[in-house]
């Protein structure tokens, strides 16, 4: 097992990184950038080491400062948390070409699931349902012309190198497709470094169906059942759940082992994601994230399993430490993802935390490094808190949030949970009846109001 | 040593006007630098290796309890006009001289100007020079030889001049 952690990234997941390994008897190593000198993380962690200016890309991003911080310190395996270099397969490489393990996959299966067309192509060749599109990137306008009218408008057009939901744009006919076209590609080649585009079959209103993987090194595959994720704002989630409702069980079984087929016909190894859509009872695969996610803890609280540590040990070359037999669901979970946001405009609203509560009570988790005082940076994400809570159903569940949601003071900024809140007592959502676009439509509703 | 022991350091250092303080005990290191009106605690990295025990007790960045957080460590220097310190742009290991066993570029006492390389600090097997970036003398190097530093902290304190 090792011996010294570096996290090679900030905020709460760096806290629930350090969590971790206290637990695991493990020393922790917290690079940080100038900015977050103070931040919750850093206090905890053994050892900091301050490795850059506030700007990521000379900080969280570079990886010679990392590295570097490594060698200085001794540690012998880093994590990466999730964005940042989390799926740097050249991070990956350097990291291993230092003696040192990258807790994660394998630089190939960064590499195999980074880029989505290569993804789909291992996805194909495990047997798993794809939808219908082009089977490599596009050439031309007039290339995607011809496959969108095979397999029908609405078509979508995503970069093969996007991620996080970036980089995709849904076309309604072949005049807006032409026009398109070289635009989509010259955003993928700024933001993503690669002007690769692929053209997919669009779903109008499908669920995003998201399953929670894990291979040891021995080639033992394991599902960590569903997550349910359509609670989307611009294809960014904001409200998460395990598991998912309203999901007929054969199809959630289906499902789950079909994610489990992928890891198990890859060699996948540690833990990752696998992504679908599901519309009208068919499903389909949608890509592979390679990492911890965000909303990890959903899952954590409705089987009891500690995904960190899980990935840790994976990593570490343990075998797998349970059957899938043993894996089971108990209880509901929600996760409220808390961004520093107007939750009528959405702006970013970085700044000073002056007053800050946490709700507490039972089935009530807070993963956050926020706390009063705190300063939410303007130079990373807007994610201050996730607010994860576990009852034994659905329905108490919801209940249970909006209570959490109604103790849970933050003052200074402002914060997504009066969305969160309404969206959480809207009908719609308790019956589970919402799909990717039902919060773009709500929202749409509530401005023309 | 506990968090109450550490603030009644504090204020035992605070009560005798003590501007710099700096005790190593067993696996706890404290270093404590007050400028101007603003306590600035500076995190440090602990060069003895950690025991690897189940329940870890070092810490070893100090956290003022109840003071509101103090702004982005490393610490400056005491803010005085002639007093410039030179800060390490990287993380590495510093070196004062250009190999083991050579001169060192500089000695407290020494005149140097702008440009001129006054220490490595090595990075990923990468010698890289520092240069000064004021003219002036060399009035303390607060590195030891082969000490690992972090972004932004400082080298050397030089009089301006």
């Amino acid at each position: 097992m090792f011996k010294k952690i570096l996290i090679a990234n900030r905020g709460e997941i760096a806290l629930r990184i350090v969590r971790a390994c206290r637990e695991m008897g493990i020393s922790t190593v917290a690079v940080h950038s100038a900015c977050d000198a103070h931040s919750l993380h850093v206090r905890l962690a053994d050892e900091a080491v301050c490795i850059g200016p506030a700007q990521a890309k000379d900080s969280y991003l570079h990886i010679p400062a990392i590295i570097s911080a490594a060698e200085i310190t001794g540690a012998d395996a880093i994590h990466p948390g999730y964005g940042f270099l989390a799926e740097n397969k050249e991070f990956a490489e350097v990291v291993a070409a230092h003696s040192m393990t990258f807790i994660g996959p394998s630089p190939e299966h960064l590499s195999m699931f980074g880029d989505k067309l290569s993804a789909k192509e291992a996805a194909r060749d495990a047997g798993l349902p794809l939808l219908g599109g082009s089977t490599g990137a596009i050439d031309d306008a007039e290339e995607a012309v011809n496959v969108a009218k095979e397999i029908g408008f609405p078509v979508m057009l995503k970069a093969a190198a996007g991620g996080g939901g970036k980089g995709m744009r849904i076309i309604r006919n072949t005049e807006e497709l032409v026009r398109v076209f070289p635009l989509a590609v010259a955003e993928s080649l700024a933001a993503f470094g690669s002007g690769l585009v692929f053209l997919e079959r669009f779903l109008e209103r499908p669920r995003h169906i998201e399953v929670q993987v894990a291979g040891d090194a021995e080639g033992n595959a394991v599902h960590v059942l569903e997550r349910d994720c359509s609670m989307q704002r611009r294809q960014q989630k904001i409200i998460e759940e395990a598991t998912a409702s309203s999901l007929d069980s054969d199809l959630r079984d289906r499902i789950c082992v079909a994610a489990r087929d992928l890891v198990a016909s890859t060699g996948y190894t540690t833990v990752g994601t696998v992504e679908f859509l599901v519309e009208e009872g068919e499903f389909f695969f949608l890509e592979v994230n390679p990492r911890i996610q965000v909303e990890h803890p959903v899952t954590e609280e409705v089987t009891g399993i500690d995904l960190v540590q899980l990935q840790i040990r994976l990593a570490a070359g343990e075998r797998m430490p349970f059957s899938q037999e043993e894996i089971r669901a108990h209880g509901h979970a929600i996760e409220i993802r808390v961004n520093a946001e107007d939750p009528v405009t959405f702006l970013p609203s970085p700044g000073l935390i002056t007053g800050y509560h946490e709700p507490g009570g039972p089935g009530i988790r807070i993963d956050s490094a926020a706390h009063e005082q705190a300063m939410v940076q303007p130079y990373y994400d807007s994610l201050v808190a996730k607010l994860i809570v576990w009852a034994p159903t659905r329905e108490q569940c919801i209940r249970r949030t909006i209570s959490a949601i109604d103790e849970f003071v933050v003052e200074g900024i402002k914060t997504t949970l009066p969305l969160q809140r309404e969206l959480l007592s809207d009908e719609a959502f308790r019956e589970g009846r919402f799909h990717t676009r039902y919060v773009n439509e709500y929202l749409e509703a509530r401005d023309a109001n | 040593m506990d968090l109450e022991k550490i603030e009644d350091l504090l204020k035992l250092l605070r009560d005798h006007d003590v501007d710099e303080f700096e005790l190593q005990d067993g696996e706890l290191a404290v270093a404590v630098k007050w400028g101007g009106t603003q306590v600035a605690v500076a995190p440090t990295v602990v060069a003895a290796p950690v025991v690897a025990a189940p329940a870890p007790a070092a810490v070893e960045t100090v956290t003022m309890a109840g003071a509101p957080a103090a702004p982005a460590a490393p610490v400056a220097p005491a803010a005085s006009d002639d007093t410039h310190g030179i800060e390490s742009p990287m993380v590495g290991t510093f070196y004062r001289a250009s190999q083991p066993g050579a001169t060192p570029f500089v000695e407290v006492g020494a005149r140097v100007s702008v440009g001129q390389t006054i220490c490595i600090v090595e990075a990923m097997k990468l010698m890289n020079e520092i240069e000064a970036d004021v003219d002036g003398v060399v009035e303390e190097i607060l590195v030891e030889d082969a000490r690992p530093v972090q972004f932004g902290q400082v080298l050397f304190k030089i009089r301006k001049g």
